[in-house]
């Protein structure tokens, strides 16, 4: 089905509609809509539901990339300018955010408001929507968790163009079924996400950010768990050698893997965490350091090589990383999560055969650690043949029966979640 | 209307007669529960031991068209666990087994019918815990808390129920068993093991849990102000939140509550002439609690306590808590019957609308007290009264809905950790329109699709019958 694009500008507005084509995984689409309104997404929503057409839902497009294959698409749907924060309640450390609202900007108004925002992603240029639909994560993830438990209520626009409400603005709440775990998550195949309320954390009083190089092998990263395990560790992420000379210039490391630690909270925490790692002679580093982690977390990026992100049981972490290392893998891992990105590198002429091995190491790594993995990036070829969610989940049949209830017409990023859903 | 009358040979045949009650007098007693209101009898009570059992009862179930639903303890406050057609009530109390502890990944998984306190109990000697701690927790099931996605007074540092429960075994309305859910944390796909916590068992009967167990504090700190007027000790509350203090716990019980429990055998010491307590609890680290403590000593005195005493021991402690936990026992001393509320509002709006809720209950010339969790701006307006006194009731069920209406009114919303139930499934209308519902509506259908598991509960509705209709009751304005 080809979309009337006069027909969405005479409905929509000329600004937006846009011919701005596209492709994803190889799948074109011809018009690119960027409604600007709660109510224009609905009704964006109503007509390509009426038209039979599909859509790819998108925030900043930061993460565009991680999902099957679109069994069809004719516009890219854009919450990016659904933008801005409608409220920041400082004295309780709630706030109100459409859903196009760029993370950096958040970020920024909730530290001069005094808290901290307990979200973060591989690109801070993504949007508040686009982290939650997609549960990115950052160097932070031991401490804040996953993007879901920080949402107290959302707005959703549906397939058929019904606006619907979730949740509210208290910190605590159980009227109604919590349907904000189903959106989070969900790559927006249930509904996309217009506006959410977030709960902000209290700043840490001290922050300190350490680089030390570890010991070669397993006992590398079990110190690093036991780094992680500090009570004022807010992050520990181990970067291996190959990867670490992007980090930063911490000095020759002769083939070892670099731990990069943020410690945060009460200032004898920090120093107890501190004097806990004295003897990898850490060096302090600037909070910079930790964004790099962030930008290591978007390679490979498809084009190069392959990207899978495994979370396993976390005292598991080591059994499944020394897995992906034999088979080749660069690693970045969070030993307190117990959560792993591994990337293989795909030279030119990699066939499938390249993909099979990467694929069988992520798999034989996830069943290791009892756990599940994405393939997160990787050419459209080598997602054609296997579903990049990985294992199928036991309640599959229950989830396919949820998203035809939600979205029988295949309107909303149709084939590209788990089970190509 | 379920007619369970031939169903009960075969019901027997499953779980053995001594695990299957139908007399009216065994019945009786399964007729409401927390909120003894709201009343309606099951035309059985299954006590299956395992998930096999329920699964056969269910399937039996759906031969016959009779609809069931699940049960724990009882302890539920909004008449979640009433079979209001008269089916089949599965209570899971004798799946009562901890299958597994594993002390080293701080994880257990239980049956649904482990007893909150219990598996805390188990957990200690490991050095973990269970955190969500609802008040009845020395009776109420893990299963039950999982179903309404249960708080506590340490919600405020640790989180609800849903952010401990890694899995589930779920029975499905249509008899399958399926798991949600994992260890690991993450799973592909939609986080099913989240909708289902807080689902007021209308998705499923849960047959298994796995739980995270938490680390027992290093060390805890308790603290006891004593405040001129509940709207006073409010104002502490909004300031340590706002200081970014996370206290594991922030708990006021105002006058009229301390009255009670001073009266009572879970009398503490509590100064009768106190407007009000707050009761705060740290826990962490013991490194940088002394100082804390002092944080929150100097904000109670700054916002007008008269007084702040820390517990000196472990003595102590548990009397401070008694005030707080033997609060509805000793509130049984007031009146024959205690509805307890349960709302939530923006926590720098609990003194506004502290001040309302009591000029509410004024009005209506009604004993009313409370005792709630402040700092997560949960509030539990306790009304006192007989329930033989019709006009009395219709002033309680009045006053009830008035206090719903002014918490919605600063944007609170109308149930924090009871659940909608059937209490408050005509209120739901209060925060959500129709295409708010709708999307609960499909996830309802996508689990059970014919309505059998626990119907009439959550959702707006007028079909009842007429055993559970508080008309026939002599209740006129119970909006059940």
């Amino acid at each position: 089905m080809s979309l009337d694009a006069e027909r969405l500008r005479l409905a929509l507005g000329a600004d937006a509609v846009s011919d701005a084509a596209g492709e994803i995984d190889g799948v074109k689409h011809a018009l690119t809509l960027d409604p600007a309104s709660g109510e224009a997404l609905a009704d964006t929503l109503r007509l390509l539901s009426e038209a039979g057409a599909a859509a790819i839902v998108s925030g900043a497009g930061t993460r565009l990339g991680v999902g099957n294959p679109p069994r069809r698409a004719d516009a890219l749907l854009s919450t990016r300018r659904l933008d801005g924060i409608a409220e920041l309640d400082a004295d309780e450390g709630v706030a109100r955010v459409a859903a196009g609202t760029p993370l950096e900007v958040l970020r920024k108004a909730a530290q001069e408001a005094g808290w901290e925002l307990p979200l973060e992603s591989p690109d801070d240029a993504a949007t508040v929507g686009g982290t939650l639909a997609s549960s990115a994560v950052g160097p932070r993830l031991q401490c804040f968790g996953p993007p879901r438990d920080h949402v107290l209520g959302l707005r959703v626009a549906l397939a058929s163009g019904e606006r619907a409400r979730c949740g509210g603005r208290v910190v605590k709440n159980v009227t109604g079924y919590d349907l904000i775990k189903l959106h989070a998550g969900a790559f927006g195949t249930l509904g996309v996400l217009e506006e959410a309320w977030l709960r902000l954390r209290p700043r840490p009083e001290e922050r300190r950010v350490l680089l030390a190089w570890l010991p070669e092998g397993q006992a590398g990263l079990e110190r690093a768990a036991a780094v992680a395990g500090q009570p004022a560790a807010r992050a520990a992420v181990v970067v291996d050698p190959a990867l670490a000379r992007q980090v930063d210039d911490a000095g020759p490391c002769y083939g070892r893997a670099l731990l990069v630690v943020e410690l945060g909270g009460a200032p004898e925490l920090v120093r107890d965490g501190g004097a806990s790692l004295a003897d990898l002679e850490p060096v302090e580093a600037d909070a910079e350091q930790l964004d790099r982690i962030a930008t290591l977390q978007r390679q490979p990026d498809g084009h190069s090589g392959l990207r899978f992100r495994v979370v396993v049981r976390p005292a598991r972490i080591g059994a499944a990383a020394e897995q992906l290392a034999r088979a080749g893998a660069s690693l970045l891992v969070w030993p307190g999560a117990g959560f792993l990105y591994a990337g293989f590198p795909l030279y030119e002429g990699a066939d499938e055969l390249a993909v099979d091995g990467a694929w069988r190491a992520a798999r034989g790594a996830a069943r290791e650690g009892a756990g599940g993995f994405v393939l997160e990036a990787a050419p459209p070829w080598a997602k054609a043949a296997r579903d990049v969610f990985g294992d199928p989940p036991e309640a599959l049949p229950l989830m396919r029966a949820l998203k035809q209830r939600f979205d029988p017409a295949g309107v909303l990023n149709p084939g590209r979640f788990v089970g190509r859903i | 209307m379920s007619d369970v009358r031939g169903l009960v040979d075969a019901l027997e045949a499953i779980v053995g007669r001594e695990r299957c009650l139908s007399r009216p007098e065994e019945l009786f007693a399964y007729e409401c529960d927390g909120l003894t209101l709201h009343r309606a009898r099951p035309g059985a009570v299954v006590l299956p031991r395992d998930t096999g059992e329920v699964v056969r009862v269910v399937k039996l179930c759906r031969r016959h068209g009779v609809s069931f639903v699940p049960r724990g303890a009882g302890t539920g406050l909004s008449g979640g666990a009433l079979a209001l057609d008269g089916g089949v009530l599965i209570e899971c109390s004798r799946m009562d087994r901890v299958l597994e502890v594993n002390a080293e990944e701080r994880f257990a998984v239980v049956q649904p019918g482990v007893i909150n306190a219990h598996l805390s109990e188990v957990a200690r000697p490991h050095g973990l815990f269970y955190a969500p701690d609802p008040s009845s927790q020395a009776a109420c099931t893990i299963g039950g808390n999982v179903a309404e996605n249960s708080g506590g007074p340490h919600t405020l540092k640790y989180g609800t129920t849903s952010n401990h429960v890694l899995a589930l075994e779920l029975v499905l309305p249509d008899g399958d068993v399926t798991r949600l859910g994992s260890v690991a944390g993450w799973d592909a796909g939609y986080d099913l093991r989240g909708a289902v916590v807080g689902g007021e068992g209308t998705l499923g009967i849960v047959t298994e849990v796995t739980v995270r167990l938490v680390p027992l504090p290093e060390a805890v700190e308790t603290l006891l102000a004593v405040f001129p007027d509940v709207v006073t000790a409010c104002r502490a509350v909004g300031a340590v939140i706002r200081a970014g203090l996370v206290p594991a716990a922030l708990e006021i019980v105002d006058r009229r509550t301390i009255e009670a429990v001073e009266a009572s055998v879970y009398a503490a010491g509590l100064p009768r002439d106190a407007g009000a307590v707050l009761i705060a609890e740290l826990d962490g680290p013991s490194g940088p609690l002394p100082r804390e403590v002092e944080s929150v000593r100097a904000l109670c005195a700054g916002e007008g306590a008269s007084r702040v005493e820390v517990a000196r021991d472990e003595d102590e402690r548990q009397r401070f808590w008694r005030a707080r936990k033997g609060a509805f026992g000793a509130m049984g001393r007031l009146a024959p019957d205690l509805y307890v509320h349960d709302a939530v509002v923006p926590r720098p709006r609990l003194p506004e609308v502290l001040e309302t809720i009591c000029a509410i209950a004024d009005r209506h010339g009604l004993r009313l007290s409370n005792v709630f969790h402040a700092g997560d701006g949960n509030l539990h307006p306790n009304i006192s009264f007989d329930r033989r006194d019709p006009d009395e009731l219709r002033r309680v069920v009045a006053a009830g809905e008035e206090i719903l209406r002014a918490c919605v009114a600063v944007g609170g919303v109308i149930t924090g950790e009871h659940g909608i139930g059937t209490e408050k499934r005509d209120y739901m209308g209060l925060l959500f329109d129709e295409d708010d519902l709708e999307p609960m509506r499909r996830l309802r259908a996508t689990f059970d699709p014919d309505g059998v598991c626990n119907p009439g509960k959550i959702f707006p509705t007028t079909r009842f019958c007429v055993e559970s209709n508080p008309k026939a009751r002599g209740y006129d304005e119970v909006p059940l």
